[in-house]
């Protein structure tokens, strides 16, 4: 890391040099992501956003405790919480399936954060605040699938892997949660949440594999 | 090899940790030195049908009990090892 990216002042303590950290948020991706065409010429094929700003709480249900917090999702969010590898969209938030008996809830501006939750799931569930542990890549173009296909071992034709599907799975030895959100201008749009320590490394991978086709990116506030 | 996840589905061997032998069950306390030396170290070396443990750590994280034939590598089953997920085994 070069030494301008973490502001720093050096202080002396008992002839000790001490770096005085400032915590600014940042996105993982912050050094490595580029605004605006990458590879190939013309018109591109894939597009990559990165998410901003997401609020990420991970729901597990306690043992024998699964039917109590399902209905504590049911009255939080009105939606029936995912019970496969599923992405379900409630009306302000996403709930998508993360293994047996947990899910991801992702929400935007505190509304469903890990605090919001704790009440409705208190006894039902243990809650995990993942906000700022995971990066939100958005994948969508006419080679998105395409371009996919040459991370990830899962079938994501559109007869197979429809709107809603997801997958807990691994991508270039990366643990990944994917899934296939609203289609945006008649096309598909695969959602990726990887390990923020991870995100760079699938970054470069996925610019690797997305080259030969174009690629355009971007940054939003807005979820997918 | 593909393992079929019980709960995610047919995935790549790539997604899973072998562990080994799901057949040993820890002695009762007051079994004795020599069952427990068999519990921790000794391990059948079979060849053919084999009951094991997996951990699907590149997905789901769920442990599972594969029975797979160790000469053909031809999966039987696969179930949820118990504790998988909260309710449904092990509860």
């Amino acid at each position: 890391m070069s030494s301008s990216a973490i502001p720093y002042s050096t202080i002396r303590m008992e002839g000790a040099s001490v770096a005085e950290f400032s915590w600014d948020i940042r996105s993982p991706l912050d050094r490595a992501l580029v605004a605006g065409p990458y590879g190939a010429q013309g018109k591109a094929g894939v597009s990559l956003t990165e998410i901003h700003n997401f609020d990420l709480a991970q729901v597990m249900a306690r043992r024998g405790k699964a039917g109590e917090m399902i209905a504590a999702a049911k009255a939080r969010f009105s939606a029936a919480a995912p019970e496969t590898p599923r992405a379900v969209s409630a009306a302000d938030a996403t709930l998508i399936w993360s293994g047996p008996d947990q899910f991801l809830v992702l929400s935007k501006g505190g509304k469903h954060s890990i605090e919001a939750l704790a009440a409705g799931f208190a006894g039902s569930a243990s809650l995990s605040d993942q906000s700022h542990a995971r990066a939100l890549i958005s994948v969508s173009g006419d080679k998105a699938r395409a371009m996919l296909a040459k991370l990830s071992s899962i079938d994501l034709h559109p007869s197979v892997f429809a709107v809603g599907a997801a997958a807990a799975t691994s991508m270039d030895h990366t643990s990944v949660t994917l899934w296939r959100g609203k289609d945006r201008d008649g096309q598909a749009v695969f959602n990726l949440l990887v390990f923020a320590t991870f995100a760079e490394s699938l970054w470069h991978t996925i610019l690797d594999s997305a080259a030969e086709y174009g690629v355009t990116i971007g940054h939003s506030d807005e979820l997918a | 090899m593909r393992i079929t996840c019980p709960f995610c589905g047919e995935r790549e061997l790539g997604e899973f940790t072998y562990l080994g032998d799901a057949k040993p069950q820890r002695p009762a306390a007051d079994a004795g030195e020599d069952a427990v030396y068999d519990y921790v170290y000794l391990r059948d070396n079979i060849a053919g049908v084999m009951s094991e443990h997996w951990y699907h750590g590149g997905g789901c994280r769920a442990w599972l009990k594969v029975t797979r034939n160790t000469l053909t590598h031809e999966i039987s089953a696969v179930e949820a090892a118990a504790g998988a997920g909260a309710a449904k085994v092990g509860a």
